[in-house]
């Protein structure tokens, strides 16, 4: 079953994944075939600016933004999505088992720094938890789903950290993690985490400075 | 005007009507929900929300989640009290003014929107004179 679970069905998930999101890719640009009229960008000249000023202006433009309404969040939610991605791309055990598997692999950041980021990932699901636990408005929208989805994305990082520091059984933490680690593959692009693609795609619908390629696309 | 307020409660609801006018923009509105993260970072932009004093039923996800979700989540099956209840928050809780603010980029404007015809293609909307005979507004 180890073997199974850490040999052919990763090939198996990576497919589902890669096969699911290129499905919603393809979905999405299907479905936006529709162009309309869309604001050219502003071409605003302004004066030479002093540093003062221009410090002035970056802190004029956060209100009204989420920096604004919800400083703490956007800095732990930015933080969690950065690190979800990067963690496990620049960890030194995946990148040693790539370069094994197909002599191949991307630069590697240092162990204990590593472990420090995972810790960060795992911090900032428990702020997500206490928050969705503690507070009225996200409650009210709050299902076992979501506890679900908050559960999945953290399972892999709470596994791995379990793994590097030897904690209880090291060959049955292993399988946990290679095991949680497909299953949030594995639901990306089925699921609500399929905002880690949606995120990106929703950009070219909307016409303004956050668009992609104008922002002319609708459904 | 109260007998056809009646003649409205009375109506029976044509689901094959709303399950057909969900499958047009079931390949939008599904993704716009299923991709909500549930985050309520919407909350904020909402000035009803600012105004009622932060109380949630006025957030944006909220509205969108409580009236075209539930359509969705029951493919249409629905019965008239329940679209009498998502009528408050179609017409009352929210004024489509379109300020509402995604950080994933989801349109909230556009699924209260679609939720409102679904409901005016039931007979279920505010009446000019309700302000008088009913509660909500």
């Amino acid at each position: 079953m180890n073997i199974f679970i850490q040999g052919q069905l990763i090939w198996i998930v990576f497919l589902i994944f890669i096969l699911g999101l290129a499905f919603q890719l393809t979905q999405f640009f299907k479905l936006t075939r529709k162009k309309e009229w869309a604001y050219p960008p502003l071409e605003i000249k302004s004066q030479k600016k002093t540093a003062g000023q221009w410090v002035a202006s970056c802190l004029a433009s956060l209100n009204g933004t989420l920096w604004k309404t919800d400083p703490l969040m956007t800095v732990v939610t930015s933080a969690f999505h950065v690190l979800l991605i990067a963690v496990p791309l620049f960890l030194l055990g995946h990148n040693i088992l790539l370069n094994q598997s197909w002599g191949l692999s991307l630069w590697s950041l240092p162990e204990s720094f590593t472990d420090t980021l995972t810790l960060i990932v795992i911090l900032c699901t428990a702020f997500f938890l206490m928050r969705r636990l503690l507070l009225a408005r996200v409650r009210a929208i709050s299902t076992f789903y979501d506890y679900l989805v908050l559960l999945i994305a953290v399972a892999p990082f709470l596994t791995g950290y379990f793994a590097y520091h030897q904690w209880f059984d090291y060959d049955t933490v292993m399988t946990l993690h290679v095991l949680t680690g497909e299953i949030m593959l594995l639901t990306v692009p089925f699921t609500k985490l399929g905002h880690m693609l949606y995120f990106f795609l929703y950009r070219f619908l909307i016409g303004s400075e956050y668009s992609y390629a104008r922002g002319a696309r609708a459904w | 005007m109260e007998n056809s307020m009646s003649d409205q409660g009375l109506k029976p609801v044509d689901t094959k009507q709303i399950s057909e006018m969900l499958g047009r923009k079931k390949g939008k509105m599904k993704r716009y929900l299923s991709f909500c993260a549930h985050c309520s970072l919407c909350a904020e932009s909402c000035f009803l929300y600012m105004k009622y004093h932060k109380d949630p039923q006025y957030m944006p996800s909220y509205k969108a989640i409580n009236s075209l979700g539930k359509l969705y989540r029951r493919r249409g099956k629905v019965d008239r009290k329940l679209l009498t209840e998502m009528k408050g928050i179609v017409w009352r809780n929210c004024v489509l003014c379109g300020r509402c603010y995604c950080p994933i980029g989801i349109h909230i404007p556009s699924m209260i929107a679609f939720a409102r015809s679904i409901l005016r293609s039931q007979g279920v909307y505010p009446q000019l004179d309700e302000v008088s005979l009913e509660s909500w507004l």
